[in-house]
């Protein structure tokens, strides 16, 4: 065989083959709803939402009080989880560990799941005051023992529910559409 | 004025060079963009050669490939252990505190976020500040984060603690009791009436101790004039709102550091309709201050001029049939007039039946740095004509640059055991810096108490780093009925203490007082002294109620007002002492900006343009039109100074307006400590006379070419008029022509499609009438909105980076222009020309009429910047916010982008402030009530000269303002339609220059 057809025949092929399934796996991988959906980090406590939000029916807001007063929902103060386990499971060790950091007056490090990019200033209190659930976005919280990112949080998330946002919101809503100008959430 | 017209020539104009009449200098001037400002900076040494960088991007974008192919932690978020149950991570909160500057008190509000101050307004409960303060005290939460600060104690240079400083302070405390020996404390003004408890504590502790209280850029003048006028140390309060006509002899009221002042000033100046009264300004002086600026009549005079002027007033005053005060003879006042004197006779006429007519409704106000004759006239004329006006109260007294140089001897003499510097910079402020650091090596223990190590703390044994007042405990009484309170904000940064406290641990230590707790120390004299006894509220919840307020008010606290000593005009006769024949007269002000080089570490002031000569980082020497001319000199030319032994170099800057023979020099610069401060201009202070009765004045003064250039970093010159009537000016008798006419700008034809408002338009008025330029908008929105400091280098290229700017025009003949104010900010056009031509539309139009600015769209192509006529827009050439230091970072607010570089950035009409606003009226299910929604400029403007609000909203203050008489849009013609409506500046002249 010639040099020139194995190269024709074999190479050539062979290698616009594999040059096309490295661009479409890194294409696959890097696209950016796979890297920001399903993130689930290990936490340094391991709280169970299905357990606090699912079987007990701790209300979302009871632990997460910024949703209605600020633009950040924002994690509860380690006395917060005191106010029920002061008395509740003391003996489980997850509690014997939350305790000590209690006392200690050490912060107690979350690792953080969702985060918007530092130029998005996303305000929770309109969209609770909306009536809009939190599982719209966060996904069913009350079902996760280990909370992962439920959607991609990127802006046409943001914007498909801001042109049509009758799914989310609850029946005779008077909200029609919600903002869609740039500094509704950026500045 | 015509003749200008005809030439060609704008009849405002912004700097020398736009009058110039030399063909290579106009073109120099008419050159749209400032020399360098199209050029890269030089490409670093080790420069990256294509291939190499082409080689990198390859290598970088695998890796980022084989990276991006998990998920990428995203950190932590780290909740507080026990909220504190007034935060709610998200929302501010505000702290009512004051701040303390030479000998005033400014109550303040402090705006924190989790717990770390972010921004500073006025105290809205302060009966005469009324919720605006200094530009000065709104950048000083800069010193807190200042990463130049000290973190610890030292001792001999190295790292100590401060039980090591405490016990040998303590040592030397008791042996200086036991022998007897001298002490000396030497602090700024102490206006606390607990402190002043404190040191008496300490003197009676320690008999051996002598306290001076200095403050550098005092003028001293001022302070020995009201001894010899009223009998003992004084300070006068003046009524500038309840004045009909003021005269000002070279004083600065309207500066910035005034605000109640400028408050009451503004408030005279806006009449609703014509025929309603306005105020009349005066200006006799030096320099061109704010002050001469805003002055209906300006008249520049030589400082050594003023005195004998003002007598020749009360002289004329008084034949005209104003009685004399007591205790003076007519004999006593000498003969003369206007004569040998700037004034020509029209004037003197004007100024003369202006103080009589205004008779118990005139006020004369003199500058800190005029002679202390001038005071005294100015004292004798206010007893005259002033009515109750300016009322002198005996004060806490300060010790002079005389005084000091007593101490200096004494201590050169070896006659202190231990010298404590507390809050004061003397090694850098005295003019014999070098006579001082000898006198200061001559004591055995030297100490230092401050916030930023200095050219003081560098000469002392002992450093010990103070609380910043935002972290720190006080009171202050002003001596007009209102007691402030000082609250810390903010825990210690660092390993440091409260001055007081430090003091009280010595105390303690000499076995005088019980603790060193001066939270309890407060409260104890409160309890004692301010609050009122028998009170039903018990007094836990009296001092609680004054921590809310900031204050309280105790009206029989008030001292009766003294009287004025007719002897004083005998003593003031004397040959002027700044009187002389050779040479130029130096006048010596405090920086703007820099104050007397306390705030000299402060980048945001530093950048902050002198609000009349706009220039930045540093302090060229002012000089006038006709003696650069005569000397043959322009902006930039260096020249070296001579003032007795003290010689420096310094660039010249031709200041319109300024006296002849007269320099105009700003202290404050020139520091050798400091990473911001060092050497950014000259050192002033070395050119006072340590034994003049008036330092900040020196006679004989000599100015020589020395052949070199340097540039200016000044704002002003890189904008042009073009021609164009951008500004309005009208005297009340125009005003009254101009609103009979009517409006007259129609809506011009478009082509496109009207805009649409479906819920708000905002809108802004802004009165130039009010304004005074005194740019606390700059600071409040260089700290509200993150505006990064860009530097002298990028200044001069024409790159500063604030987004609101005072342009300030001249009118009229240089040697004596009119002058007026122009804040210029984003107009937020509703056909915006930026807008059509961003090639990815990352500015567009907001449904409320913004112009919206998206910087994680914009890829920098300038096109926008270059479109708008305003030239408000700022490009971020490089990462200015990359060189931040930490804990600078803390000082941002979290509610707004840090831009980086490459991006565009402009005015918002605070945003954040907006959507906060609409939140919370959502959140309480109600309309947005207008006044709502107050911008950071807003909030700061001294002289309310900006109102924001909602145009759709026909009953808005904007909508009624923006349909005044005097309002008009700067640059109708061009029919972008900006949403803000400026009103035209109002004058009051003299009958006489009306006729000219």
């Amino acid at each position: 065989m010639h040099p020139f057809d194995r190269a024709f025949r074999l190479i050539l092929p062979v290698g616009a083959v594999a040059v096309l399934v490295t661009v479409l796996a890194v294409g696959w991988f890097t696209e950016p709803d796979q890297l920001l959906k399903g993130y689930e980090p290990a936490q340094p406590i391991p709280f169970s939402h299905k357990l606090h939000a699912g079987t007990m029916k701790v209300p979302c807001l009871y632990c997460h009080v910024g949703a209605t007063r600020s633009r950040i929902a924002g994690v509860p103060s380690v006395e917060t989880c005191m106010n029920c386990h002061r008395v509740t499971k003391t003996d489980s060790p997850a509690i014997i560990q939350l305790t000590r950091i209690y006392e200690s007056g050490r912060p107690l490090l979350w690792k953080r799941i969702h985060d918007l990019p530092d130029y998005v200033y996303f305000d929770h209190r309109p969209h609770v005051h909306a009536g809009i659930a939190c599982q719209t976005c966060h996904g069913e919280v009350q079902t996760m023992d280990v909370v992962y990112q439920h959607m991609s949080m990127r802006m046409g998330n943001c914007l498909g529910c801001h042109r049509d946002p009758h799914a989310a919101l609850p029946e005779h809503s008077p909200v029609k559409r919600g903002p869609e100008n740039c500094y509704a959430c950026h500045r | 004025m015509r003749a200008h017209l005809k030439r060609g020539m704008p009849r405002h104009w912004r700097s020398l060079e736009e009058r110039t009449p030399t063909p290579e200098l106009r073109a120099e001037g008419w050159n749209e963009f400032a020399p360098g400002a199209a050029e890269p900076m030089a490409p670093p040494a080790d420069v990256l050669s294509r291939r190499r960088f082409l080689g990198l991007v390859g290598a970088t974008a695998a890796l980022a490939a084989t990276a991006a192919c998990s998920k990428v932690d995203r950190g932590f978020i780290v909740p507080y252990t026990k909220r504190p149950v007034e935060v709610v991570p998200g929302v501010a909160n505000y702290y009512a505190s004051t701040f303390q500057e030479g000998r005033r008190a400014y109550s303040v509000l402090v705006k924190t976020r989790e717990g770390r101050p972010i921004h500073i307004t006025g105290n809205d409960e302060h009966p005469a500040f009324k919720g605006k303060t200094s530009p000065r005290a709104m950048a000083d939460i800069m010193r807190l984060y200042d990463p130049d600060r000290l973190r610890g104690p030292r001792i001999d240079g190295r790292a100590a603690s401060w039980s090591e400083a405490d016990r040998l302070l303590v040592e030397a405390l008791r042996s200086a009791k036991a022998t007897g020996k001298g002490v000396l404390l030497l602090t700024g003004a102490v206006l606390s009436p607990t402190r002043r408890t404190l040191i008496a504590d300490m003197k009676s502790a320690l008999p051996g101790l002598e306290h001076a209280a200095w403050e550098p850029a005092a003028g001293d003048a001022e302070l020995s004039a009201a001894r010899a006028s009223f009998g003992g140390p004084a300070v006068v309060k003046t009524k500038v709102g309840q004045a009909k006509v003021i005269l000002s002899l070279g004083a600065d009221f309207l500066g910035g550091d005034d605000p109640e002042s400028v408050g009451a000033f503004a408030a005279w100046r806006r009449p609703e309709r014509p025929g309603e009264p306005m105020n009349r300004l005066w200006a006799l002086e030096g320099a061109m201050t704010l002050t001469g600026a805003k002055a209906d009549r300006r008249v520049p005079v030589k400082p050594s001029q003023a005195a004998p002027l003002a007598f020749a007033l009360a002289r004329a005053l008084n034949e005209l049939g104003v009685p004399l005060p007591a205790g003076v003879q007519a004999s006593a006042l000498a003969p003369g007039d206007f004569h040998g004197t700037p004034l020509s006779a029209e004037e003197w006429g004007a100024l003369l039946s202006d103080l009589r007519a205004a008779r118990g409704e005139a006020l004369v106000v003199c500058g800190a740095s005029m002679p202390p004759e001038a005071h005294v006239a100015a004292h004798l004329l206010n007893a005259m004509v002033g009515g109750t006006l300016a009322q002198a109260r005996p004060a806490e007294p300060l010790a002079s640059l005389r005084d000091l140089d007593g101490v200096v001897r004494r201590m050169a003499s070896g006659g202190y055991e231990t010298v404590i510097f507390w809050g004061v910079n003397p090694v850098y402020a005295f003019p014999d810096a070098d006579r001082l650091a000898a006198a200061i090596e001559r004591a055995p223990l030297k100490v230092w108490m401050g916030v930023i190590e200095d050219e003081t703390s560098a000469r002392c044994r002992i450093v010990l780093p103070e609380h910043h007042w935002l972290e720190a405990w006080g009171d202050y009484d002003d001596g007009d009925g209102v007691v402030s309170l000082q609250q810390p904000t903010v825990g210690p940064l660092y390993d440091t203490r409260q001055g007081e406290e430090v003091i009280l641990g010595w105390l303690k230590g000499l076995g005088a007082v019980p603790s060193t707790d001066y939270h309890a120390y407060i409260q104890a004299r409160w309890r004692k002294e301010v609050y009122p006894q028998g009170s039903p509220v018990s007094f836990e919840r009296y001092f609680e109620a004054a921590l809310h307020d900031g204050l309280v008010r105790t009206e029989s606290g008030i001292p009766a007002a003294l009287a004025f000593n007719g002897a004083a005009v005998e003593a003031a006769r004397g040959p002027s002492s700044a009187a002389s024949e050779q040479g130029f007269e130096l006048l010596l002000a405090p920086g703007y900006a820099v104050y007397d080089g306390r705030y000299a570490n402060i980048g945001w002031l530093q950048e902050l343009p002198d609000p009349v000569t706009k220039n930045t980082w540093g302090n060229p020497l002012s000089l006038s039109v006709a003696d650069a001319e005569a000397l043959g000199l322009r902006d930039g030319d260096v020249v070296k100074i001579e003032a007795g032994k003290a010689a420096m170099e310094v660039p010249i800057l031709v200041q319109p307006g300024q006296a002849e023979g007269v320099l105009v020099l700003a202290l404050g610069y020139g520091r050798s400590a400091g990473s911001v401060a060092t050497g950014i201009g000259v050192n002033a202070f070395q050119l006072r006379d340590a034994e003049s009765s008036s330092p900040n004045l020196r006679a004989g003064v000599h100015l020589t070419k020395t052949g070199g250039r340097r540039d200016l970093p000044i704002t002003q010159a890189h904008h042009r008029m073009e021609g164009r009537d951008i500004v309005r000016s009208y005297t009340l008798a125009e005003y009254a022509r101009e609103a009979a006419k009517g409006r007259s700008e129609g809506d011009l034809v478009t082509l496109y499609d009207p805009q649409k408002f479906p819920e708000h338009k905002w809108g802004m008025v802004i009165d130039q009438s009010a304004c005074v330029g005194c740019s606390g908008c700059v600071i409040a929105c260089q700290s509200e909105n993150n505006i990064a400091v860009v530097g002298a280098e990028q200044v001069v290229r024409g790159r500063e980076m604030q987004w609101i700017r005072i342009d300030r025009y001249y009118e009229g003949d240089p040697r004596r222009p009119r002058t007026v104010h122009q804040p210029m900010l984003c107009q937020q056009c509703d056909d915006a020309p930026c807008e059509n031509v961003c090639p990815v539309n990352a500015t567009n139009h907001s449904p409320d009429g913004l112009n919206q600015m998206v910087y994680n769209r914009c890829v920098g192509t300038r096109y926008c910047g270059n479109n708008c006529p305003y030239k408000v827009r700022r490009f971020n050439f490089f990462e200015y916010t990359a060189f931040k230091k930490d804990p600078e970072a803390l000082a941002y607010n979290p509610e707004v982008t840090v831009r980086p570089r490459g991006v565009m950035e402009k005015c918002t009409f605070c945003i954040q402030r907006i959507e906060d606003a609409r939140m919370r009226a959502r959140d309480e299910n109600r309309p947005l009530r207008d006044g709502e929604i107050v911008t950071a400029c807003q909030a700061a403007c001294p002289a309310d000269a900006i109102v924001f609000g909602d145009l759709k909203d026909p009953q808005s203050r904007v909508s009624l303002l923006s349909k005044s008489g005097r309002g008009y849009k700067v640059l109708a013609e061009l029919g972008v339609r900006p949403a803000i409506t400026y009103l035209a500046n109002l004058t009051n002249p003299t009958a006489g220059e009306e006729q000219a």
